[in-house]
């Protein structure tokens, strides 16, 4: 019995083994895959651009500048460790996750049906296949763009959101490796969102153009995502403020207007919500101006900036449930 | 000079030609009979005609004579398709002329097929069928939706001709102590183990021995037999097409048709591997083959079993374009109020091939995953009905279960799904009736994978 259990145990943790490796795995893939924003080619290209601003600006003290991405502290400090142990542990997690949902090929031939039953399927616009991309391709890029510019702002309005989202923002220190500290609830959001509107947009668009929808690619990447990471998307979460100049920042959201989001100051609060495009913030009256020289402090300056990965994952939940059982007790009380 | 030149490019033109060709010299070193080539595929043909004859009589079902092509071994058998017609004439006419004692029961997939009724191994849902499709006046039941001369057909292709080249000559039997290539497949032959067991794996493909020298429109007028491509069959020009070496059949005429609709060359790369295999093994003499022969060797058996498997899911694929183009028009007649009786038959006879190929993907005990699942639940047991019911259990007593499931309109829809299930499974190029308008290439350009960056 004790060897037949011990066979059952030694071939599941053969199995389970098996199942990390592989998963882990995917971690260091993520650095070389361009679909990724933390793949090193990004990060690379990122510091060069950073650096020809620079030096176009500062000259001699361009490299000064660039000198804190360079420190040991930056990466083994505590902040950036809990970000890497949301990373891995995300990795783990996830899978687990993303297959109870709704997958968007479901969603996508239900809205061809149901757009098909509203006889979508006899307008015929006679587009060629590059006017079909380049439509596309800008719809897809405008709507990703507004949808997580706005998802964005719902988290931080929303005070249950809130309470997920401010797991990114204790992260007192920005790495590149900010981008994943996320918790796995914030995750699944992200996940319906781009859902939503890829599915909208796909199921609209092959109706329309059946057999010509595609978006513009750069070596297997959507071609703005890769401008966008090519460009120094990694600068957003980083210790190095570059700002594009006040005309540009008005378009474009710098990493340095990112960085002021992100600011413990209460005066920069809900600000700079967007991803690329700036006209966003400046339509909800959000856009705040960033600066090569400013000085910020990170975090939410609450015990969450100090806690253990562990905690990262479990404090919202533990939160939520209070602020449930106080507003339980005020409305029992006000009876 | 210019003689040498001349002779120098006969001379190559030869030594190509040999390796263009199914033939093989007798490599074995004890063998006395007076046989001058080694390979041998008869009773594979003779199940090739057993097939298409069981066709030809599930139109007009009578259950003895099926049963005796379907799982009987009587001498006597004649064969029913192909037959001699003006200007294509044929030499075999009896099945014993190819191999006696064969049927197509005995080789039939015995693993359990998913997507039939019943919880069945592939020869049981075939015994099913013919019993069934033997009850009917045409082969044909409204009722529930079969088509039973196709699904018949297309399932014995897979069950059979698929099922045994793929998972057993070509899999197990190249193991090196089955079947060695240092004896005699059996006492008195011309051929070795090996040598036997890719010529059996060949035969079930289809493909006439001369097929490199045919293109793919060449093979599928052949299959047709079209006068105008006689003697394009008929190599050695004794006047009859032998149905043992000129002929096509089965999933050759399949992967030759997809190819010549389409810029893909799934028939000619099929058939190169089995030239280039056999004549690795001819090239051996008649010794063991070595470890990396036998790597290579497996090689050329993976080539074939994947660009087999992908000429099966082409057809499946085009088929559910077929399936929905039915479905369209039968919307479009019963808004019209007109008769629908012709289009429906047609939406039964697609579906019963969608099916049919369907079902022989799972019939060669090839890992499909997540697939397998996929295809069986979107097109289900049977298609789907008037009063919007379908086919969703056997009922123990022969028959079969009908219940509510979802409309056509809807079930249209899962057409465009099993298409895409197909294009990405199995990596297809052809795609003939693509109904999903490029939908799984825009969903692969937006796939960025599972990891959560924040903004």
């Amino acid at each position: 019995m004790s060897i037949e259990l011990g066979g059952v145990l030694s071939s599941m943790i053969a199995g389970y083994s098996e199942w990390l490796v592989i998963e882990l795995s995917g971690i260091f893939s993520d650095l070389t895959n361009l679909k990724k924003r933390v793949s090193l080619p990004y990060l690379l290209t990122g510091i060069l651009f950073t650096y020809v601003i620079f030096y176009l600006r500062y000259r001699a003290t361009a490299i000064e500048r660039l000198k804190p991405l360079f420190t040991l502290t930056l990466w083994t400090n505590r902040s950036a460790r809990s970000d890497y142990g949301l990373w891995i542990l995300n990795r783990l997690i996830l899978p687990f996750i993303y297959p109870k949902l709704i997958t968007k090929l479901t969603l996508i031939t239900f809205l061809m049906y149901q757009l098909g039953r509203v006889e979508l399927f006899e307008v015929s616009l006679a587009l060629s296949d590059w006017q079909v991309m380049t439509l596309f391709s800008v719809s897809y890029f405008l709507l990703d763009d507004f949808s997580r510019f706005y998802t964005h702002r719902l988290m931080h309005w929303w005070p249950f959101l809130w309470q997920f989202h401010r797991v990114h923002h204790s992260a007192t220190v920005l790495t590149p490796f900010t981008v994943l500290r996320t918790h796995p609830i914030e995750g699944v959001l992200f996940y319906l969102r781009s859902l939503a509107v890829q599915s909208v947009l796909v199921s609209t668009f092959i109706i329309l153009f059946p057999g010509q929808v595609s978006l513009f690619m750069v070596m297997g990447v959507f071609a703005s995502t890769f401008v966008f990471n090519l460009l120094g998307a990694n600068l957003r979460h980083s210790p190095i403020p570059l700002s594009y100049g006040s005309k540009i920042e008005k378009w474009i959201i710098s990493p340095a207007q990112h960085q002021l989001h992100h600011s413990r100051d209460k005066a920069h609060y809900d600000c700079n919500f967007g991803v690329v495009l700036a006209i966003w913030d400046r339509l909800f009256s959000s856009w705040a101006k960033g600066s090569d020289s400013q000085k910020l402090l990170y975090g939410t300056g609450t015990s969450l900036d100090q806690s253990h990965v562990v905690m990262l994952y479990v404090e919202p939940f533990i939160s939520l449930a209070r602020s449930g059982v106080s507003s339980l007790r005020r409305l029992i009380k006000h009876r | 000079m210019k003689k040498t030149i001349i002779a120098a490019f006969i001379g190559l033109s030869a030594v190509s030609l040999q390796a263009q060709t199914y033939e093989f010299g007798v490599t074995l070193k004890k063998y006395e009979g007076d046989s001058n080539s080694s390979v041998s595929y008869g009773g594979q043909i003779a199940r090739h005609a057993l097939h298409n004859s069981l066709k030809v009589l599930t139109k007009k079902p009578d259950a003895e004579k099926m049963q005796a092509y379907f799982s009987g071994s009587d001498a006597g058998r004649l064969i029913i398709d192909p037959v001699s017609k003006d200007g294509f004439a044929i030499k075999q006419t009896k099945i014993d002329q190819l191999s006696s004692g064969k049927n197509l029961a005995s080789s039939a997939y015995k693993g359990v097929i998913t997507g039939w009724p019943g919880n069945l191994t592939g020869k049981e849902t075939l015994e099913q069928m013919v019993a069934m499709a033997a009850k009917t006046k045409s082969g044909y039941d409204p009722v529930n939706g079969y088509d039973y001369i196709q699904l018949i057909s297309k399932f014995t292709m897979g069950a059979v001709f698929y099922n045994k080249a793929v998972n057993h000559y070509l899999d197990e039997l190249l193991e090196a102590d089955v079947k060695p290539n240092d004896k005699a497949y059996k006492d008195g032959v011309a051929y070795t183990g090996k040598e036997h067991v890719w010529d059996e794996a060949f035969g079930y493909f289809g493909a006439p021995a001369h097929s490199m020298n045919l293109t793919a429109k060449d093979v599928v007028q052949i299959t047709k037999r079209n006068p105008e491509y006689f003697t394009k069959a008929d190599v050695n020009g004794d006047g009859v097409v032998d149905l043992k070496s000129e002929m096509a059949f089965a999933y050759a005429y399949y992967a030759a048709s997809i190819d010549a609709s389409s810029d893909t060359n799934y028939f000619h790369t099929i058939v190169q591997a089995f030239l280039d295999g056999r004549e690795l093994i001819s090239n051996a003499n008649a010794e063991k083959l070595s470890s990396s022969e036998r790597e290579a060797l497996k090689n050329y058996a993976n080539i074939i079993a994947e660009e087999w498997q992908k000429v099966i899911a082409e057809a499946a694929f085009k088929y559910a374009g077929s399936v929905y183009s039915d479905l369209e028009k039968i919307a479009i007649i019963e808004e019209s109020h007109g008769d629908v009786k012709k289009a429906y038959r047609s939406y039964i006879k697609h579906w019963g091939e969608l099916k049919g190929f369907a079902l022989a993907l799972e019939a060669a005990g090839r890992e499909l995953g997540e697939a397998q699942v996929q295809l069986d639940r979107l097109i289900g047991f049977s298609p789907v009905l008037f009063g919007d019911a379908q086919v969703v259990a056997a009922n123990g007593k022969g028959g079969y279960v009908q219940a509510p499931t979802i409309t056509m309109q809807e079930y249209k829809v899962n057409m465009i799904k099993v298409q895409n299930v197909l294009a990405s499974q199995f990596g297809l190029s052809a795609r003939l009736k693509d109904k999903t308008a490029g939908l799984d290439k825009v969903l692969n350009q937006l796939n960025t994978g599972s990891s959560a960056e924040n903004d």
